[in-house]
Parts: C-alpha cells; sequence; structure tokens
C-alpha cells in the first residue's frame, strides 16, 4: 500500500479474527491507532484496536540487536537435530516461508489449532462429506442446525451476515428454523427478526455422542425403540429429522473446537453423514465452522505444498520454532528445551524465549492472504498502520541465509 | 551466451517440420537466428540423431485449486509411500522420481513441476477454476515450478450469469460479463461444466438434458452454450469455450455430446474429455462404444475440437465441477469416500476416488473408447492427448499412452487382456493408425498451442518461447517419452537424462480482451446485496502472482472477431 492510502482515515478491511474473514469492517485509522467503525464484532474490535507493542528482538529476555537475534535463531537451529515449527499462526506467505525453512532445516511442523483441525479432517479421510459455503447459507438454508455450539462465540457475526439477511435468493430469511443441540449454548442469536424462536434441545456435551447417532437413525428412517436419549425425547429429534427431510436446503453445522471430547470424529461423522443421507431425496449439506489462527489457511497450504496434511500427533523435537501472530494469550508448552519465538509479543512467556522476534502481523502491519473456513474463499489481508517490523517470511530467509 | 543445438532433428509442426535436420539457437529466453558472429556462442549440444521437439503443453489437466488439494486431503493413502520412498534425498533430487514412478494421482505442487518437466511438458492448464476459488488456484500454481500454467475460469453455472440470462440480458452484458471474469481471475479462457446443471442440483435437479429448464431460472444448457461461446468469440478470447457436456458418464450420453455440437451454431466450441462423454446404450449391459458416431462428428465439423479425457488402469481420484453428476457417481467410490460441496452461488465440486480395473466391463470399455476416438479423429490439429488428471488417469502416464497410440502390437496385446465382454464390444483391433512423431508433435505442441492461443510456445521458429524437449529416438516410445535427454525452459537447460538440473519458476498465462468497466455498476450492487465478499477483493491484483519474486504474467493476444 502506499503512503496516500496510510494518510486516509478510513478503509474496508479484512479481519482475520475468526474464520469468517468478513472483509467489511471498516476502520478509522489517526496515525498509529485504529478504530472498529461498525462495533458489531467484539473480535474484530479487539484485533484491530490492539495497540501496537513496543519491544525489540532479544535474546534470553534480554533486547538484542536484529542481527544477532537472527544469528542466534540460526544456530540453535543448525545445532538441532529436529526441530518442530509450532503454533505456525501466520497467513500463507508466511507459512510457504515456514515451510521452506522447515523443509531446509528438516522440521515437523503442528498447528496451534490442530486438534480440532484433526478432529474433521479424521472425518474428511474416513467417509468424507456433502458440505456447503457461507454464500449459499445465506440463499437457500431454510433449516439450521447448530450441534453442540452457538457459533456466535467462535463467530460472532455468523447470523448477522448469514441468516438474518434482508436478501436472501432462494428463501424467506425471516422463516429460517434454527435449532439448537446441546448444553448451555446462548441461543439468543438464534431468535429471528421477526421474534420467532429457535427450538433448543438440551443435552450435555458428553452425550452428543449417543445424540447424534440417534438423530442419523432416524434420518436414516429407523425406527428407535426407547422414548429418550439423554434426556431428549425421541419424538423432538424425530421432529427435526422431518424438518429437515421436509425443508429444500438443510445446513447441519458444528465447531470441532466445541466437541471437545475423546473420538469427537465420530459425533462429526454423524453429522456430515446425516446430510449425505438427505440428499438421497432432497438437498442438505453440512457445515464445518469455528477457524483461527489462520489454521484453514495453513492446513490447506500445507497440503498442496506437501501433498499431505498436518495432524496432532505428538512430536518428538530437540528445538521449537513458536510461530505466533494472532493469539499472544496462547503459548507453546514450557520443554526446556531451545526456544524461538516469532510474534507480536513475548509478554506471557513464564520463561523467556532463546530467541525473541517480533514480527508485522498480517492484515494489521502487512498485507497476506487467508481462507475463509469454509474452504472456498480466499481474501486478501491488507495493511492497515505503518509497520515497525519486518515480515515473517522476511525473517525466516534472513535465518536461511546464516543456516 | 548464445546457446547452440546442433544437427537435432526438428519435429516442429507449426513450421511444417517433420524430422528435418536443423540447428537451432537460444539467447534469452527465445530461440534466435542463427548469429553472424560464432563467437557469441557459448555452449553446443550435439543432438545428432536426437529428437527435437518445442515444450509440450497440457492443454487440460486440474494441477490447481480446491478439488485437487480436497483430493490430497481426503486420500492421505496417496501420499504416504511416496513420503517414505523419498525421505533422505535432498534438493532438487529430493523432488525427482524413484525410478518407478509413484504415478500419483494428487502429487504436490511441487511435484506437479517436476513430474511435467521430466517428461518434457513445459506448460500445463488447469481448466476449472472456480472464480470465487481462482485466488487459491493461483496460489498453488504459484507454487508449482518449473512450468508455466494458466488456467480456464468456469462459468455458466453462478447465480449472476443465469440471472442475466434469465432477464434476457442482452450479448454486449454477457460480454461484459465474461470478459470481466477472465481479467478478475486471471484466467486465459472460459469453461462451462455441466451447462446449468451444476446450479439445478442445488435446486435438487437430479439430471439436466440440453434442452431441460434449470426449474429455477427456465433456461436450458443450449442458451447457455450459445451465450457464452458467442461471447467468447465476439471478445476474440482465442481459446474456443471449454465445454464438460451434460450427462457426463452416463450410457446413452452420446447422443447429448452429439446435440452439444450442433448447439454450437457454427462458433468454435472445444468439447472436453470426450471419451466420457461417448456411451451408447448398445448390449446386454447397456453401455457401449459410439465412438464411432463421436468420432464421425467431430470429423465432419471442422469448428469443432476435442481432448480425450483417456482412462488408464489403476488408482486414481476423480475431481470435476460437475457435482450433480459426482453424486451419482459417488457410489462408486474406491475407497469409499467421496467430498460433494455447493460453493459460493458460484459452482461446485466433487471429488470420488476411482480405481480402474481392467477386469471390469465399463472400464475397459472405457479404455477402449478413448483409444478408438483417438485413432477415429483424423485431424490431429483439432484432437488433444489428454487423461484429464487425475480423473482418468494422473499425467504421469502420458508416456504409456503415446506408446498405445504409436505403436499397435502394444496397444492389440494390452487389449487382448481386457475383461472379455468388453473386448466384444469394441472395434479397436481393426483400427490399425499409428500415430507418428509428427503427428504427436502436433497434438501435445503446436495444435494445443494453437488452441489456446500461445502464439509464443509450442513451435521452435525464431522469436518462440525457448521451451525446448530433446529425445533419443527409440523404438520403445514409453521410455522415449518418460525421459527426454535435455529440457529447456526459456532458453536454460532444466533437465537432463530425465532429472531436473535446475529449479526454475514459470509464467501465469493470461487473456485480457477488452470490455466496458460499467459492467461493474451491476456487479458491485450485486455484490453488496448478494455477496460475502466485497467486489475488490475478488479481483486478483496482477502484483498478487508476480509480487513473490518468481510469478509473472504472460497476457496473451486476443484475435478481433467482431
Amino acid at each position: 500500500m502506499d503512503s496516500a492510502h496510510l494518510n486516509a482515515t478510513t478503509m474496508n478491511a479484512t479481519c482475520p479474527a475468526c474464520g469468517l474473514l468478513c472483509d467489511d469492517v471498516q476502520i478509522v485509522i489517526h496515525q498509529q491507532t485504529i478504530q472498529v467503525r461498525n462495533q458489531n464484532c467484539s473480535k474484530s474490535q479487539r484485533f484491530f484496536e490492539q495497540a501496537q507493542i513496543v519491544t525489540t528482538p532479544k535474546i534470553a529476555g534480554e533486547p538484542a540487536s536484529l542481527q544477532a537475534a537472527i544469528q542466534h535463531a540460526a544456530q540453535l537451529l543448525k545445532a538441532a537435530k529436529a526441530p518442530l515449527f509450532a503454533g505456525l499462526s501466520t497467513d500463507i506467505l508466511g507459512f510457504r516461508a515456514l515451510f521452506n525453512l522447515a523443509q531446509k532445516t528438516n522440521a515437523a511442523m503442528q498447528h496451534i489449532n490442530a486438534q480440532s483441525t484433526q478432529r474433521n479432517l479424521r472425518v474428511l479421510q474416513s467417509a468424507g462429506w456433502q458440505t456447503t459455503t457461507l454464500t449459499e447459507v445465506k440463499h437457500r438454508a431454510d433449516v439450521l442446525v447448530c450441534f453442540g455450539t452457538d457459533i456466535v462465540t467462535h463467530n460472532p457475526r455468523f447470523f448477522e451476515r448469514f441468516i438474518w439477511v434482508k436478501d436472501a435468493l432462494f428463501c424467506d430469511a425471516n422463516q429460517r428454523d434454527i435449532i439448537y443441540i446441546g448444553e448451555n449454548i446462548n441461543t439468543s442469536a438464534g431468535i429471528s427478526p421477526t421474534g420467532n424462536k429457535p427450538t433448543v434441545l438440551a443435552c450435555n456435551t458428553e452425550a452428543l455422542p449417543e445424540v447424534t447417532a440417534a438423530f442419523r437413525a432416524l434420518i436414516q428412517g429407523k425406527t428407535l425403540k426407547c422414548t429418550h436419549v439423554a434426556g431428549i425425547p425421541i419424538s423432538a429429534l424425530s421432529d427435526i429429522a422431518t424438518k429437515l427431510k421436509q425443508a429444500k436446503y438443510g445446513v447441519l453445522a458444528w465447531v470441532a473446537k466445541d466437541l471437545d471430547f475423546p473420538h469427537a470424529e465420530l459425533t462429526i461423522q454423524n453429522i456430515t453423514e446425516s446430510a449425505v443421507l438427505l440428499n438421497q431425496t432432497t438437498r442438505a449439506a453440512s457445515l464445518a465452522l469455528g477457524g483461527s489462527d489462520g489454521d484453514t489457511s495453513i492446513s490447506y497450504a500445507h497440503t498442496w505444498l506437501s501433498g499431505v496434511t498436518l495432524n496432532d500427533a505428538p512430536i518428538a523435537h530437540d528445538c521449537m520454532v513458536w510461530v505466533n501472530s494472532y493469539s499472544p494469550d496462547k503459548l507453546p508448552k514450557d520443554a526446556n528445551l531451545p526456544l524461538i519465538a516469532l510474534g507480536q509479543d513475548d509478554s506471557g512467556f513464564e520463561h523467556a524465549p532463546d530467541v525473541f522476534i517480533p514480527v508485522a502481523t498480517p492484515g494489521l502491519d502487512c498485507n497476506g492472504t487467508l481462507f475463509r473456513v469454509d474452504g472456498s474463499v480466499t481474501l486478501p489481508l491488507k495493511k492497515c498502520r505503518e509497520a515497525t517490523y519486518p515480515t515473517l517470511s522476511a525473517i525466516l530467509s534472513q535465518i536461511e541465509v546464516q543456516l | 551466451m548464445i546457446t547452440h543445438l546442433k544437427n537435432g532433428m526438428i519435429y516442429d509442426p507449426a513450421h511444417q517440420k517433420n524430422g528435418v535436420k536443423e540447428d537451432l539457437y537460444l539467447f534469452q529466453g527465445r530461440i534466435v537466428p542463427k548469429p553472424l558472429d560464432p563467437s557469441k556462442i557459448t555452449q553446443t549440444f550435439d543432438l545428432t540423431g536426437k529428437v527435437v521437439m518445442a515444450g509440450a503443453i497440457d492443454m487440460h489437466s486440474h494441477i490447481g485449486g480446491g478439488k485437487i488439494n480436497i483430493a490430497r486431503m481426503m486420500l492421505p493413502e496417496f501420499q504416504e509411500k511416496r513420503l517414505q520412498e523419498t525421505k533422505g534425498y535432498t534438493e532438487p533430487e529430493a523432488h525427482v522420481c524413484t525410478p518407478n514412478c509413484s504415478h500419483n494421482a494428487t502429487p504436490s505442487t511441487t511435484d506437479t513441476g517436476f513430474r511435467y518437466i521430466e517428461m518434457g511438458y513445459t506448460a500445463a492448464f488447469e481448466p476449472a477454476i472456480l472464480p470465487i476459488n481462482a485466488r487459491h488456484a493461483h496460489l498453488e500454481m504459484g507454487d508449482t515450478p518449473m512450468i508455466d500454467k494458466g488456467g480456464y475460469a468456469m462459468l455458466g453455472n453462478d447465480d449472476y450469469f443465469l440471472r442475466l440470462l434469465h432477464q434476457n440480458a442482452d450479448q454486449k452484458a454477457i460480454n461484459d460479463y465474461v470478459a470481466w471474469t477472465l481479467h478478475a481471475t486471471q484466467a486465459i479462457g472460459i469453461k462451462v461444466v455441466n451447462p446449468g446443471g451444476i446450479n439445478a442440483f442445488k435446486f435438487n435437479q437430479r439430471r439436466l438434458d440440453l434442452d431441460e429448464n434449470n426449474v429455477h431460472y427456465q433456461v436450458t444448457p443450449r442458451e447457455i452454450l450459445q451465450k457464452l461461446s458467442r461471447a467468447v468469440h465476439e471478445l476474440g478470447i482465442a481459446k474456443p469455450l471449454h465445454v464438460h457436456c451434460n450427462n457426463l458418464g452416463a450410457a446413452g450420453n452420446f447422443q447429448t455430446t452429439l446435440d452439444t455440437m450442433g448447439a454450437s451454431d457454427g462458433l468454435p466450441m472445444h468439447l472436453t474429455h470426450i471419451q466420457f462423454h461417448s456411451y451408447g446404450t448398445e448390449g446386454e449391459k447397456k453401455f457401449s462404444s459410439a465412438a464411432a458416431q463421436i468420432s464421425e462428428a467431430l470429423n465432419k465439423n471442422k469448428h469443432i475440437t476435442a481432448d480425450v479425457g483417456q482412462i488408464l488402469f489403476g488408482q486414481t481420484v476423480t475431481a470435476s465441477g460437475d457435482t450433480m453428476m459426482q453424486h451419482l457417481n459417488a457410489k462408486h467410490a474406491n475407497p469409499k469416500k467421496s467430498v460433494i460441496m455447493d460453493i459460493e452461488c458460484d459452482a461446485g465440486c466433487g471429488v470420488v476416488p476411482f480405481k480402474y480395473r481392467d477386469q471390469n466391463y465399463v472400464n475397459a470399455l472405457q479404455w477402449a473408447i478413448g483409444l478408438e476416438l483417438f485413432l477415429s479423429v483424423e485431424d490431429p490439429w483439432r484432437i488433444f492427448l489428454t487423461t484429464d488428471h487425475p480423473n482418468g488417469a494422473p499425467f504421469t502416464s502420458y508416456p504409456h499412452l503415446i506408446r498405445l497410440l504409436m505403436d499397435k502390437t502394444f496397444r492389440n496385446e494390452a487389449f487382448a487382456k481386457l475383461n472379455l465382454d468388453a473386448q466384444a464390444m469394441s472395434n479397436l483391433t481393426s483400427l490399425n493408425r499409428e500415430y507418428s512423431l509428427y503427428e504427436i508433435a502436433i497434438m501435445t505442441r503446436a495444435g494445443a498451442a494453437k488452441l489456446i492461443g500461445l502464439n509464443d510456445c509450442g513451435h521452435l521458429g525464431v522469436g518462440a518461447q525457448a521451451d525446448i524437449t530433446v529425445y533419443t529416438d527409440q523404438p520403445d516410445r514409453e521410455a522415449m517419452f518418460a525421459k527426454p535427454d535435455y529440457v529447456f525452459k526459456n532458453g536454460e537447460l532444466v533437465v537432463k537424462n530425465g532429472k531436473v538440473v535446475k529449479v526454475v519458476w514459470g509464467a501465469t498465462h493470461t487473456a485480457k480482451p477488452a470490455f466496458d468497466m460499467g459492467v461493474e455498476k451491476g456487479l458491485s450492487e450485486y455484490f453488496d446485496k448478494y455477496h460475502t465478499i466485497q467486489l475488490d477483493n475478488f479481483k486478483i491484483a496482477d502484483d498478487e502472482i508476480s509480487d513473490d519474486g518468481r510469478g509473472r504474467i504472460i497476457a496473451n493476444p486476443s484475435k478481433s472477431n467482431q
């Protein structure tokens, strides 16, 4: 971006704070301070309005020159036999550089959201699925079932942008049926502008495996002998199955992070296979939501660059490169091994990393590219303020030269 | 500074050179005339007895974008073996095929570039870029080394276009939208997949014939084809409309294919992976070859071109925008899993793994049908060598396919091993044709370049991009085409004895026909109201492709047809 743009007071920015990647966020820029104008999302507000952290590269917690920090990082990497690149909270451009350096140093990689990503990948790799994307949801979904999630905790603007819209092309948005199944769910976003309340079937999160299994059986047309499952009357589940069979385009949504119990992939598979069954007679689709820290992007880019997906298996290592541009509150496990940290801030670390190098945050301090959570849309991130720090790829290429 | 390629046998159909002994001179990435001052020649390759062709061009190969990446994610079993095999190699050998190439159906971007260049291919075109997914496709192609690339943008199932048709918009409005899409997606051609059918599937229609209405928009595939092919023609886009017909893979679909040729109204049209659209309903199993009818029609209709989409036996994965038909095919998935996806009021995708088996009646006949088409279509300038990678087979099977075309004995031996019922239903052994080196050079070089509109590629004339492949003339054509002696990319030696010796990055070919920017008025209203991203973010800026220091955009000239 040229300086003329930077002098401008307002611009539309793309928000990387959650998987929805809203690109209609109006921000007002006064020098290095940013204000979000459309204040309908606490996550985007927090992201854009964060203060620029004034810090320096550090070696063992002591300020150091960038050159010295880079050199030390390169030495640690050279000495390591099995480095691990972790966190990976960055964008595609940053990840390309990480992947390149990982190849050069024979490093393994794991994303901060590996566990939740893997819950979905296990289903994809075992059975596949039938899915949809957000614009289709906006125009077609006449029934939406949220399994074990309120969605808005992760994607605050989901209902505003894709459900309670003015201009749905192929259905009456106000008449949408919203159904929640799960525990302690904030269902207020599911109330239609005309006051229609959502259906809520309450059950413990741990009961979702059996509830979704019963649901799948009902969709399949099976008769269940019991009257209740996990406290939910079968008749209530059966009503939802009927609604979906009569719907033109039912959408079955979940957020993998909220399904935090062992073998959650089997629950997700109950949801996705229900969507597949519905498609024998009508149209329906499953929809994985949530997403942040560039997880979809890193998963995709790693796949095309290497041919395989990342996973969540524990990785033995003797040195860690921790990359975290979006969630400074998340920290690596303290393993008493050499640690090179690249990100916004090092103030959260209990023990100072061996090397810390501040890097520009994509979508705030520099341009970037990210995938939306539904996987088909890729958006450019814009530089919103003058950067104080170099980009991740600039730092990594300097480390590479020293190897 | 000048590289001298001495005494090679030149096969350059664009200049009617059929095995002529001639020298070539390469300078700054181009083929140049013989230098007046011989001292400027800094290296000489003695190619006495060698076969010299332009770098090959794959005009239809799914090398980048959402579908293939979904296939990679869904099918880790395709990669695991290879990962074990290549551990411990160093660059560039890390990417070089083991002696028995794994023929991986879903190679990584790096492997894609390396496998292509090792076979002497210097360009490949992704034929199915969903406009909304174009940025992803270019990211992957940007990570594909060694070769030039480009893509065709898919239209004809997007709600914006179908609304235009439904509202009886005039041809100019369609033309502007088509041209705008080409610019926005950085593509070189326009493709339509199951015209209207991907969209109709979202309204729960399960099949769509050429003259059947999309239930919502009340428009037919025929109207979609006519509007789009006229737009492509009037805009002067060199690449004819790339058509994946309705009824892919269905027994009896040859009639749809013939009718689609009829719908072209005499305008250029390219029918892709036509093997999958040449099926009759004869015989006990109600599945037969209609290659004779299709090739007869192709021979007659000089404005129609086609690529074959040959199947070869083994494990692969099919990846298509055709959700309607892939949803039907999902029951044949092997391994048993598939992805069907509706995408962004734009199109969709269906990814279904497949194992083609020579003892399976349908698969065996599909194999024979593809070869019947190759051998019965007379004009090699209008038929192209593809496997619809990876749908019919991985592109790494091309040397094998070339041998099937060039060697009748080899072909008939392979045929004799097929399912017997399928053998009884094919006339393949009665087709005696064997392709010549000259004809292979047409199909895979000169013809492909001419079709796409790449004036500087696919030939060896002065001024051409110096993409050159040198083979040893061997009776075993598979061995010959699998391992060129040398490949030059933009004048640089990048492959020696079938192995990459230097890593380079190719360009992205685009077409940028002129259009009325007024089209953005309607588009921006549509985006604001209906889309979920901003219009400006839909468009891919040049620097997104070229800014990383290794990508480069080539805007190929348009024709003037109006």
